[in-house]
């Protein structure tokens, strides 16, 4: 039990490493991706490249996709200071952003489903 | 109260709501009672009645928030999993991405229009399909408000996350990979997370999206503007 959550513990201690040079790569190059994305790719190539085996990051990263939405909380109970916004013509952007939204989720998941199936259909 | 108490109570307040948000979903099993919403209302409630400012809160929220960091960078994980077929279906995804992104931007455009919003709050308003510090910055690039960005970004992605389902049954989406595209496409992150309640495939097909829509977005907003 116990040497099940230490392995967690310094494996999300790696990917908090990872994270924190994704950072410094984004602020010392002025990147406009955001260094936690830097981040994923870099152990996606660390990972791909067998540089690193799976095994170093396997129980820590699951835990984390796991819970993934615990760690957005805080940045969400952020809207609290945004309450005027939902009055006026605030109310009108919010409208907006949700319209615009269902959208962009309707094309882009049509598109990419219609495109698989028809190259899937091609190959046969 | 001494800030290292307020910290702990906000830092425990936190993991008690997010464990009640998992009960009610399990429960219920609505998505209109996603984790994420249950826990930030029980949450945003508990501070109006207390009084306490969010200030206060992130006293002990930024330790939490602090994690999101290294969470993003796990999403590494099921993507290399999943190596091979994504492999496989990288042109639809990439199409179905800059689809996304193009009428992310024009229809935020044309509604604004309509609305007759325009200046900062339009400049806000254009980003809000990809993840926070992308659109942030996007936003600050174009001449919008950077923190009114962040909250729509917010609002997307619950809307996403929330009215998924129901958009999959109206729209006939059906694969994992379509839905994955859907998710991170207009709703990143958040939408990502929902997309790995559904199967790990589709979370990755999310997370690959949620990249490629903030790559593509950052290109073509300066553009079509």
């Amino acid at each position: 039990m116990w040497k099940k959550w230490f392995i967690i513990v310094v494996q999300i201690t790696v990917l908090f490493l990872l994270s924190l040079f994704g950072t410094w790569l984004q602020q010392t190059f002025h990147l406009v991706i955001p260094g936690s994305v830097i981040g994923l790719i870099l152990l996606f190539i660390l990972l791909y490249f067998n540089i690193i085996p799976e095994t170093w990051i396997k129980q820590g990263a699951s835990f984390m996709t796991k819970h993934l939405i615990l760690f957005f909380i805080p940045a969400t109970v952020g809207i609290i200071e945004y309450y005027q916004l939902f009055s006026g013509k605030g109310s009108l952007v919010i409208l907006i952003t949700v319209v615009s939204t269902i959208i962009v989720f309707a094309l882009a998941g049509w598109t990419s489903e219609k495109m698989a199936a028809w190259r899937r259909a091609k190959h046969e | 109260m001494s800030e290292f108490v307020i910290a702990m109570f906000a830092i425990v307040g936190t993991i008690i709501s997010y464990i009640i948000g998992r009960f009610v979903y399990r429960r219920f099993y609505t998505p209109f009672l996603l984790p994420i919403t249950v826990a930030t209302i029980i949450i945003v409630v508990v501070l109006l009645v207390g009084n306490v400012s969010y200030d206060t809160y992130m006293l002990g929220g930024k330790w939490i928030h602090s994690f999101l960091g290294p969470a993003v960078v796990a999403l590494a994980y099921p993507l290399y999993q999943h190596r091979d077929l994504l492999r496989r279906y990288a042109v639809p995804i990439l199409f179905g991405n800059f689809v996304g992104a193009f009428v992310g931007i024009v229809s935020g455009l044309l509604l604004a229009k309509l609305a007759d919003i325009e200046g900062r709050l339009l400049y806000s308003l254009l980003p809000k399909s990809v993840t926070t510090p992308v659109a942030m910055e996007i936003s600050e690039a174009i001449g919008g408000i950077s923190s009114l960005s962040a909250v729509l970004v917010i609002i997307a992605g619950l809307t996403g996350a929330m009215l998924g389902p129901f958009m999959f049954r109206i729209f006939r989406i059906r694969s994992e990979i379509g839905r994955g595209t859907s998710f991170g496409a207009a709703s990143h992150a958040i939408g990502t997370a929902a997309a790995f309640e559904n199967g790990q495939l589709e979370g990755s097909v999310s997370t690959i999206s949620m990249i490629l829509s903030a790559v593509f977005t950052s290109l073509l907003t300066p553009l079509i503007l």
